[in-house]
């Protein structure tokens, strides 16, 4: 298990080394974040919506959009010079290899999250936003199931003929369920309700977490035959 | 196509489409009429078993793909391929018939509300895996990863029986499948336990056919020579 998790930790760190060199993906996502947010201040009529009602949405499908156009690229700095290719070389489990992309991922969609919650909150005008530490709790479930399914999918859209079209066509479907429950949970947090009122989605998301890091660890080796 | 194939599907289908169609007399003529909706609760016979089909399909789309990750049978990728197609078909059925019974009960032909919703994202990530198949150059990893999103796909059912758990909704809940019994007239589930029986027969023998034309074009590609170094299996 220790060895399991130092070469999750080599791998991720790797990725996040050399997304910290050419901040490609980190600066695409975050401008995302930020100028859909801005868009949707813009866009939404606050005469006639508050924007406490809507935010938990749009926070939701920022992320969401933002996580899966990054997810499309996480295998590209490794596919551009053949790097994968010696990265399964070497002694690491596919399901290290997996657990180690998705850790990175999930580091920038974590990043990307706290932007989107910034960005939604300030450009909507929302006064009174709830308890971070419950919106935390249930962004963190949420964000883990949706990098798993990025990453997971990412690796079969690179090799398709559709490329980044394909992506959104196989990710939105199987990540529905964590925006259905995660905008729901997310905007009962914005209303200030009890946490009783929220735990059940919370459990749902936890329940789709573990679900898609289990199926991308276990499916993940099939997917690398080069 | 083999012999067997052909005499197992044909009987398969005729008795499947027989079936359906006594399933269709029962509900237009034996079936008492619902008190609540009247005569429009008789889409639920076909709704109904048109879902529990498609489930059918999507199950063994599912074990069928994960045998072929596994053993690597292009065996079970025929199978996995057939019935996807089976799950398609009866997706489109049941999504088709619901709001169609929904308009008249309801009010509204579709109502986002999570059963609705996650069965109707559960057939677009079928859709979703004859594009992986169709749209990787390399056939053989193609048919890889299209089981791959079958096995995930196939992973979000229990989502949907949670999501039903945990969502007050206007979508009836169970009434065959609960813990204390079926609490459905015993003439309803009649109808629809024959008109499940009708539709799972004639499931199963669409996917005898499929099945077999899929190990034929096998063979064909096998035969033929492959000048692009290729496996010279189809998509």
């Amino acid at each position: 298990m220790r060895a399991l998790a130092r070469w999750v930790w080599l791998v991720a760190a790797n990725d996040l080394r050399l997304e910290a060199r050419s901040r490609g993906r980190l600066v695409s996502m975050a401008a995302f974040a930020v100028l859909a947010g801005l868009l949707f201040g813009f866009a939404l009529d606050r005469s006639a919506l508050a924007g406490r009602d809507v935010a938990a949405a749009l926070l939701w499908l920022i992320v969401l959009f933002a996580s899966v156009g990054g997810a499309g690229r996480t295998f590209d700095p490794d596919e551009e010079d053949g790097a994968f290719r010696h990265l399964l070389l070497t002694p690491i489990p596919r399901h290290g290899l997996f657990l180690g992309k998705m850790g990175a991922h999930l580091a920038l969609v974590w990043i990307v999250t706290a932007l989107s919650f910034v960005s939604v909150t300030a450009f909507l005008g929302v006064r009174g936003v709830g308890s971070p530490l419950a919106h935390a709790a249930v962004l963190l479930p949420g964000t883990i199931g949706i990098a798993a399914v990025g990453t997971l999918l990412g690796r079969i859209s690179r090799h398709s003929t559709l490329g980044d079209t394909l992506l959104p066509v196989l990710a939105f479907p199987l990540l529905v369920p964590a925006i259905l429950f995660g905008a729901t949970a997310s905007a009962r947090v914005f209303l200030e309700r009890p946490w009783p009122e929220i735990s059940g989605a919370v459990r749902v998301l936890w329940a789709f977490a573990l679900v898609a890091v289990a199926a991308g660890a276990a499916l993940f080796r099939h997917l690398t035959d080069e | 196509m083999s012999r067997r194939a052909r005499v197992v599907g044909l009987a398969l289908t005729t008795a499947g489409v027989a079936v359906v169609l006594f399933s269709h007399w029962m509900m237009a003529f034996w079936v008492p009429t619902e008190a609540a909706q009247g005569v429009v609760q008789r889409i639920f016979y076909v709704h109904v078993a048109a879902a529990w089909s498609c489930f059918l399909a999507i199950g063994i789309a599912a074990l069928a793909s994960a045998a072929y990750l596994w053993l690597e049978d292009e065996r079970a990728d025929s199978a996995a391929v057939s019935a996807a197609e089976g799950a398609i078909v009866f997706g489109a059925i049941m999504l088709v018939s619901g709001p169609l019974w929904g308009r008249i009960a309801w009010g509204t032909y579709w109502t986002w509300e999570p059963r609705l919703t996650l069965t109707l994202l559960l057939w677009f990530i079928y859709v979703g895996y004859f594009l992986v198949r169709g749209s990787v150059s390399d056939l053989r990893r193609g048919r890889r990863f299209a089981a791959v999103v079958a096995v995930v796909g196939a992973l979000f059912i229990p989502l949907i029986h949670v999501s039903v758990l945990h969502f007050r909704s206007l979508h009836p809940g169970p009434v065959v499948l609960k813990s204390e019994g079926p609490t459905l007239h015993p003439d309803m589930l009649a109808t629809l336990l024959v008109s499940f029986l009708g539709f799972a027969m004639l499931f199963l023998g669409l996917f005898t056919f499929r099945y077999a034309v899929e190990r034929l074009r096998w063979r064909m590609a096998a035969a033929a020579p492959s000048p692009g170094g290729g496996d010279g299996g189809f998509g």
